[in-house]
């Protein structure tokens, strides 16, 4: 018994310092419930994926995306709710901002596949499952990201 | 003014954590260890108690949150369970019955978003990564108000059938002003194509004529048919409805296919279109009853072929005496009725239609609605012989299942098919002048194969989600696996839908009979009314805040504000004199942060998703070490 839980024990923990782990920024009015629709069907999809639930993609800044690739997330996707989005103006701004974090990334030796802007309705089980697993692909075949410059991460460090 | 200290004290990090981690009775569980995800939970930095509960959704799952509240050993919730459209609110309202902000609490979704989609030692780890990170954003939760937003008494019912007419008038009778907007220009829908009603046998056409009469005698109800809903927008309680009325609808029982004005001619071309200003909405837009494919059971192949609503019809118009059923001058003299039609069908078995789909659900209806047929005919024309072709009878509900024994004693014959082995309808070849022979393998009777000649045949057609693809986009509505609409939870919010303010009533949710659409389309009213009856709606205070003291005044947020005048820049006296500095106007914001990301030194932040916190939740995920395996 006590065997077979050390197993299981290396075994998870060899799992995790290779997981190569993919953040998704999900919108609460479309992608996020997509998300859950995903979940209702009982689809499959990979296990390194952390859905965080966000109002609109457009409040983060370039540097929350480099500073997540420096702590060592290996892809991020963002699922918005493309032309649908409830914020007039947010889904455009947000695209333009991206734009400029493929070009920082492009300096920091960034593949910018790891990146990646989307557009998931609260029904689109399979463009979600597409993006994921597409993500997986990339992040499987690229491990976690390496950058050039071995900066600390720009936001605040939080006390211990 | 709120006391400094306190201020101070809200701005650190709480070390007061409780985790709430559910069972979902099995639903989590049989996938996640979630006393694994406890233990590992109780070592997040801040997490001063982790729990467990079967349902902690239930009465004593809500107690161990509110007692830990209460004794002062937590201060900040995060409940680990379902999607948190489920029960953010249950959770939020147990805490305010604590006595505390419900705005303390985050929630981990490892239902939805683990155990049903992920099994084993990688559905826990996820688990527990995503507690983690919702134990991160929760030490940085503040209390807040919720904003205060006027709602119209106003309610909007789309459907004019039973549903739609039953939520109007309880709608209207609970005192909110009523429009109910109707596509045909009838009132009554499809029960308007039924003759009487099982089990009891009333007429249709009074209940239609009933509620219609309460409906249009109401003088808080308009009426408006020939119209459709082109267009959508606002929010829960300020909804904005553009509707397109093709016709006048000054009458709505005129049948007459155009309606003629005199000196004016028909109006038909002139379509208008209305701003209907509306509080909520309840759907109640109905089903479509299924159409069988050409040559399915005969259908199309033979005209002797009919499906129920055809046959119902058929034999309302009936004005024949004796003691053999007469259709169109032909004597009936033996006829057959299939069950499942259109209904249960099977991947492998059965043909799916154009775009590769099945209609795997029961219609639910259709038995019983056959065996009432069947026992009208044979209690009007005993010398018509019927054989009830049926999978498996579901005469379900009150008064239901008598009809079965009625059928029985009224001498139906009852066959039974398996649906891998269906029975067939064919050309009778037998020399006799029965125009249709139907074959089956009868499982009653340890698969013998039997033939029976018939003058006609009935299929039980069963029930269709309605084409409302225009709604679904304009109001993006969930719609289920089945094509009807989805509902929040079955259980938990029967009438709800995820869109705030969206109700629904009746057959647009699922296949049920008259007495079940009048429950639901009851249930939604009252929902409804509930929402808007107080005239203000309470919601989420998530709009963007300034801190005065970090604010360098550059203007970078007020550029990229996205809704007008929600961000001013403004003088402040400071202690170094004025300044320019930025200042939210919170009934204005629409809280999408896109100030957050511009703002240089980060001074402005949205309440309750705050950067901040988004970044406390990443440093959670990628932190390893902090589980504990």
């Amino acid at each position: 018994m006590l065997i077979t839980e050390n197993l299981t024990r290396n075994f998870l923990m060899a799992t995790t310092v290779q997981e190569n782990k993919i953040l998704i920024l999900a919108t609460e009015s479309c992608a996020y419930p997509g998300a859950d629709s995903v979940g209702q069907a009982h689809s499959s999809y990979p296990a390194n994926t952390y859905i965080l639930r966000v109002r609109a993609p457009v409040m983060f800044p370039e540097r929350f995306y480099l500073d997540c690739f420096k702590k060592g997330i290996s892809g991020i996707i963002i699922m918005s709710c493309g032309e649908e989005c409830p914020y007039e103006g947010a889904y455009h701004a947000m695209a333009k901002r991206i734009d400029r974090v493929y070009q920082m990334m492009k300096k920091l030796d960034i593949d910018i596949r790891r990146l990646r802007i989307t557009a998931i309705c609260t029904v689109c089980n399979r463009p979600f499952l597409k993006e994921v697993n597409m993500m997986n692909d990339i992040v499987q075949e690229l491990g976690p990201p390496v950058l050039k410059e071995s900066q600390p991460p720009v936001t605040e460090q939080e006390p211990a | 003014m709120t006391d400094p200290k306190k201020m101070k004290k809200n701005k650190e990090k709480s070390e007061k954590i409780g985790v709430y981690i559910c069972y979902c009775g099995g639903n989590i569980s049989d996938h996640v260890d979630v006393e694994k995800v406890r233990e590992a939970a109780e070592k997040f930095p801040g997490v001063a108690v982790a729990r467990t509960n079967s349902f902690m959704c239930s009465d004593p799952g809500q107690e161990l949150i509110i007692e830990d509240l209460k004794n002062g050993v937590v201060d900040r919730v995060v409940v680990a369970s379902c999607a948190p459209s489920l029960h953010e609110n249950t959770f939020r309202s147990a805490i305010t019955r604590a006595g505390a902000n419900p705005y303390i609490y985050d929630h981990a979704n490892i239902r939805e978003q683990v155990s049903w989609v992920l099994h084993g030692d990688k559905a826990t780890y996820k688990a527990e990564k995503l507690v983690a990170a919702a134990t991160g954003k929760a030490g940085l939760l503040e209390p807040l108000d919720p904003i205060r937003v006027n709602a119209r008494k106003h309610a909007t019912v789309i459907g004019g059938g039973i549903a739609g007419l039953k939520a109007a008038r309880v709608l209207a009778d609970r005192g909110l002003e009523v429009v109910l907007i109707e596509k045909t220009p009838f009132l009554g829908g499809n029960a308007a194509g039924l003759d009487t009603v099982a089990p009891l046998g009333e007429q249709c056409s009074a209940l239609i004529a009933e509620l219609a009469k309460g409906v249009l005698e109401h003088t808080a109800i308009t009426v408006l048919t020939r119209s459709e809903v082109v267009g959508f927008n606002g929010y829960v309680g300020n909804y904005n409805l553009q509707v397109k009325t093709t016709l006048s609808s000054s009458s709505a029982f005129d049948k007459a296919a155009g309606h003629v004005v005199p000196f004016e001619g028909d109006n038909a071309d002139t379509p208008t279109e209305q701003n209907v200003k509306t509080g909520a909405v309840v759907l109640a837009t109905g089903f479509r009853s299924y159409q069988p494919k050409t040559g399915e059971y005969g259908f199309d192949d033979h005209r002797e072929v009919l499906t129920l609503p055809e046959f119902i019809k058929q034999l309302s118009e009936v004005n024949c005496s004796g003691d053999i059923l007469e259709l169109n001058g032909r004597k009936i003299r033996a006829m057959a009725v299939i069950h499942c039609v259109g209904s249960r069908q099977i991947p492998g078995i059965h043909e799916e239609d154009e775009n590769g789909y099945l209609n795997e659900y029961c219609s639910r209806t259709c038995c019983s609605s056959i065996l009432h047929a069947a026992n009208t005919v044979k209690e009007q024309f005993p010398k018509t012989n019927i054989y009830d072709l049926y999978r498996d009878i579901r005469t379900y509900g009150r008064g239901q299942e008598e009809l079965y024994d009625r059928a029985a004693r009224n001498r139906v014959v009852f066959l039974r098919f398996e649906a891998g082995n269906s029975p067939t309808v064919s050309a009778n070849d037998d020399g006799s002048d029965y125009a249709l022979k139907v074959t089956i393998e009868d499982g009653l009777t340890f698969s013998e194969e039997i033939e029976v000649p018939v003058d006609l045949v009935v299929l039980a057609t069963g029930m269709e989600a309605g084409d409302v693809s225009d709604l679904v986009s304009m109001m993006k509505l969930p719609v289920g696996t089945d094509k009807f609409l989805q509902e929040v939870h079955p259980k938990l919010a029967p009438v709800e839908m995820s869109v705030s303010g969206i109700f629904l009533a009746g057959t647009a949710q699922a296949p049920m009979n008259i007495s079940e659409a009048c429950n639901g389309a009851a249930a939604a009213a009252v929902k409804t009314a509930s929402l808007l009856s107080k005239g203000y709606l309470e919601l989420d205070p998530y709009v963007a805040a300034v801190d005065q003291d970090l604010c360098r005044g550059t203007g970078a947020c007020v550029d990229a504000c996205l809704a007008d005048g929600a961000l001013e820049m403004i003088d402040a006296e400071t202690e170094n004199g004025t300044e320019k500095k930025a200042r939210v106007v919170p009934a204005l914001c629409l809280g999408c942060g896109a100030c957050v990301a511009v703002c240089p030194t980060g001074a402005i932040d949205l309440k309750g998703w705050s950067l901040k916190q988004y970044e406390a939740m990443v440093d959670m995920i990628v932190a390893d070490e902090l589980i504990d395996i």
